[in-house]
């Protein structure tokens, strides 16, 4: 009984808060489960459904388990041995996230197509008559390349922090025991990195669930395209809305999963000493091999489309004036800041929350308050819209008092578009924090609490400086994804606002993926800075 | 603990509740009066051209009237007036299809404007017979052909492309695309729902590939070699003859341009077009605004610029355009494109165009 009155504080509270306003606007989802099916449901459920759902399962399991095998290695790999290279492919490897996954369908379609560098270059320099068939991506596999090469990075940066940070005397004493590199791995760094990797993973796949960019210019018919297919084509928003919660169940069972691989493992340290791995230096053809495994992860993730990108922005360069894109710079990393830092704030409350309280509901709240990465940004975005205005009409009096002559204030403002973000992006920021409270555990809090300090500045002085990685990779995984969103900021943003993004997508769907390239290469370029200025931070930390 | 969370959730449904109801909101109608005078004009924009950019910019040097602008996706942007009720800001709803601003009008979000000078701009047939919404810009759906392989002899309809010796030579983009929407809609008003599913079904037979990329792909899969004739919008051919990659022009150099239909329906066009919102407070700058749109500058400056037909009359259309010729179009009103959109959605569904 005392535990349980000692629970309600400020923590709990501002918990609450946070998780219900999250998950309000999917409320209006939630509802459409409820609602009688017409005949374009019962038209969708004959004709498509069947199709689009398995199409849906193929692109994500197979991207899951491609970016599970990249991002594990490449992470186990850096984490474990020394070769040339290895501080240079650290950090870069996190890069190709900085590239949105529609820009870089776009972008290697142009390279291999017809016109692409890659055929007239065998055509005209080898004479070679060419089998066209070989140079299609525009198919489920090709889909499937785009995203894993484009997404990887999640698992990759999440597992990666988390190896390298709590796993050295499990691993040494693995080694110690005389287990080779093999079985180290395979015993004990593919087990205890299992709920970084399964994190990592779930953001891919709800990425990739997500997405509309790639699949719509591929033509390849997913859930996704089912949604917008019956709200845009067949006008019918009730039956949008029906699939987006089937889609969002979907999720929950996603979720789910997750939670029951995860299990009732739980590997916080066990020590206050938390201290790197001593590297193994690798020689001759290892290295090499080692070396040459990172190159062609990160060429075939950067180095292959920006070199595309830089040669169409030398092509069109001069032809949009070079003042708006500071306005657009302005705007996107304004935007990206904002939220990211908003929401790693709301997921350590949460997460501490979440940590601090047992029982059901304490850790049905926060799943359900992530389910805003499952519902499609379009989706999203109405149910924000409707939210806002409603809160709009509401405070209009309010308005009046204060001298505004007008009912739209905060629905035309950057506030809402801010709030979406937070929604859709929580999962991502939450993710971070929350395996990083796995990490700690409670021990550490539970000694400063016993010794009498309170539950907040415990939380200051003993949980927030060993959650420092986790905050960082956090935010910077917010702020490149805000950096690429685009439904959201299409829809929501205010007048005369443009992003970096919503500038590229502009061009991109005019089929001008040529004039997209400067504003592509800027948001590459913000975001490679971003991930550096982190890099070297963190770097620092350790040291 | 529980009792807390409990009484945040009633909380929040109450919020929820309150935000729901529309009917909380009656008294803020009113409010909106006060702009006699105003010096601007909001435009929710499906059309994200470079051109339409320096034409505002042309307006309000002008007129001194400021151009606040919105663009996304044009169901999106419907669905945000939708939402906004209203209370929305837009004064002028403009995109790139008209089926799209048939759907404006059918779900009450325009209104029925006059100006002698729109009239006098803009032909009948490219008006909304309500006057709810005006066409800007012409775009032909052609068929693009290999000049090696196809004599424009052998080309006459869109409905003979189902034919036998046209197996696995067509191209078209994906169903997902409008353009594709509005043209199986106007069949559907000319030849019947079954005769479209059939040539439909015909259609899908005869593909080339699976549809993929946009209309630009498969000017490029003809000269690949996948097919031989594409269904393609004039627009993106034009913009392909004058791309600032050698290689593309390469490309479009070797392909010809055919207005199928000429002996007897005509050609498939769709427009470009705007209209005023239904509670817009600058009504009078969104009408002019249109009307400069409409107005031979502005129209010679998209036939230039984009490669789309001026509806001026008085204009003429761009050099390259008049080296494609004259061509006969549907004889249809435009609003059928938005009325049969949806049945053009279940056909497509139905014969397995993906």
């Amino acid at each position: 009984m005392q535990r349980k009155l000692a629970n309600v504080n400020m923590w709990t509270v501002s918990a609450a808060i946070i998780m219900i306003l999250l998950f309000l606007p999917n409320l209006t989802i939630v509802k459409g489960i409820f609602t009688p099916s017409n005949e374009n449901w019962a038209h969708m459920k004959e004709f498509v459904m069947g199709s689009f759902i398995k199409t849906s399962f193929i692109l994500i399991s197979a991207t899951a388990i491609l970016t599970i095998v990249i991002g594990l290695s490449l992470a186990w790999i850096i984490v474990q041995y020394d070769f040339p290279l290895r501080r240079f492919l650290k950090w870069t490897l996190i890069l190709p996230l900085s590239i949105p996954p529609f820009i870089g369908a776009y972008t290697y379609h142009g390279i291999v197509n017809y016109t692409g560098v890659v055929q007239t270059t065998l055509r005209d320099q080898f004479g070679m008559s060419l089998n066209q068939s070989y140079f299609d991506i525009m198919n489920l596999p090709g889909a499937i390349f785009i995203y894993t090469m484009f997404l990887y990075p999640y698992v990759y940066t999440i597992t990666r922090i988390f190896l390298s940070q709590q796993s050295a005397s499990l691993i040494e004493s693995a080694r110690m025991l005389g287990k080779g590199s093999w079985r180290t791995f395979f015993q004990v760094v593919v087990p205890i990195s299992r709920v970084s990797v399964i994190g990592g993973a779930s953001l891919v796949v709800l990425e990739v669930l997500n997405d509309y960019g790639v699949v719509k210019y591929f033509g390849i018919q997913t859930f996704t395209t089912a949604i917008f297919q019956s709200w845009f084509g067949l006008g019918d928003i009730e039956t949008s809305i029906k699939l987006a919660a089937s889609l969002m169940g979907f999720v929950i069972i996603i979720l789910m999963i997750e939670k029951l691989l995860r299990g009732r493992r739980q590997y916080s340290y066990s020590t206050t000493k938390v201290r790197p791995l001593q590297l193994i230096q690798l020689k001759g053809l290892k290295a090499f091999l080692a070396t040459s495994y990172g190159l062609i992860i990160l060429s075939l993730g950067f180095f292959i489309p920006i070199a595309q990108l830089i040669d169409w922005t030398i092509l069109t360069f001069g032809t949009i004036p070079m003042s708006e894109f500071m306005s657009y710079v302005k705007n996107s990393v304004l935007v990206a800041g904002i939220t990211a830092t908003v929401i790693i704030i709301f997921a350590l409350i949460v997460g501490n929350f979440s940590r601090l309280v047992h029982g059901k509901v304490a850790n049905l709240l926060p799943k359900l308050s992530i389910l805003g990465y499952s519902i499609p940004g379009a989706v999203i975005a109405v149910a924000v819209v409707t939210a806002f205005i409603g809160l709009d009409r509401f405070l209009a009096p309010l308005y009046q008092l204060m001298g505004i002559n007008k009912t739209l204030v905060l629905s035309v403002s950057l506030i809402m578009l801010i709030s979406a973000y937070i929604i859709r992006f929580f999962a991502i920021g939450y993710n971070s924090i929350e395996s990083g409270y796995d990490k700690i555990g409670t021990d550490f809090r539970d000694a400063s609490r016993l010794l009498g300090v309170g539950l907040t500045k415990t939380f200051f002085k003993v949980d927030l400086p060993m959650l420092k990685g986790a905050i960082i990779s956090g935010f910077l995984l917010i702020f490149i994804d805000i950096l690429k969103e685009i439904p959201l900021t299409l829809i929501l943003r205010p007048f005369n606002f443009d992003t970096l993004s919503t500038k590229a997508f502009q061009y991109a769907s005019d089929e001008k993926i040529m004039e997209a390239s400067q504003a592509s290469l800027l948001i590459v370029g913000i975001s490679a800075l971003a991930i550096y200025i982190f890099y070297k931070f963190l770097e620092k930390e350790r040291d | 603990m529980k009792k807390v969370l409990y009484l945040f959730l009633t909380f929040a449904l109450l919020v929820l509740t309150a935000c729901g109801n529309d009917t909380t909101s009656k008294s803020t109608t009113n409010d909106t009066k006060e702009t006699t005078e105003s010096k601007e004009v909001n435009l929710y924009t499906a059309r994200h051209y470079e051109v339409d950019d320096q034409l505002y910019a042309k307006f309000e040097e002008e007129t001194g009237i400021k151009v606040n602008l919105i663009k996304g996706d044009a169901d999106e942007l419907l669905e945000r007036i939708k939402r906004e009720g209203d209370a929305t800001p837009a004064d002028l709803f403009l995109t790139a299809d008209a089926g799209r601003l048939y759907r404006a009008k059918e779900d009450g979000l325009l209104q029925a404007v006059s100006s002698d000078l729109l009239d006098q701009q803009i032909p009948a047939n490219y008006q909304d017979k309500d006057q709810m919404w005006y066409g800007l810009t012409k775009r032909a759906r052609v068929l693009i052909y290999n000049k090696e392989t196809v004599k424009p002899e052998d080309l006459s309809t869109y409905e003979a492309l189902t034919e036998e010796q046209w197996k696995s030579r067509v191209l078209i983009r994906s169903s997902e695309n409008i353009y594709n929407q509005s043209l199986v809609a106007s069949f559907i008003e000319i030849n019947g729902e079954e005769k479209t599913k059939e040539w439909a079904r015909g259609l899908v037979a005869n593909f080339a590939q699976t549809p993929q990329g946009g209309d630009r792909d498969q000017a490029k899969a003809i000269a690949a070699g996948i097919g031989d004739v594409a269904i393609m919008n004039s627009y993106y051919f034009g913009q392909m003859l004058n791309s600032m990659e050698p290689e593309e022009v390469k490309v479009a150099e070797g392909l010809g341009l055919f207005f199928p239909n000429q002996e007897t329906t005509g050609t498939h066009v769709n427009v470009s077009g705007a209209g005023v919102v239904k509670t817009s407070k600058n009504k009078d700058n969104a009408i002019k605004l249109l009307e400069f749109l409409s107005a031979p500058e502005a129209q010679s400056t998209f036939a230039e610029a984009n490669y789309e037909y001026p509806v001026n009359e008085s204009v003429e259309p761009s050099e390259l355009l008049k080296t494609w010729g004259e061509f006969k179009e549907q004889d249809i009103s435009l609003s059928v494109l938005g009325d049969n959109n949806s049945k053009s959605i279940l056909i497509f569904n139905e014969v397995g165009w993906k």
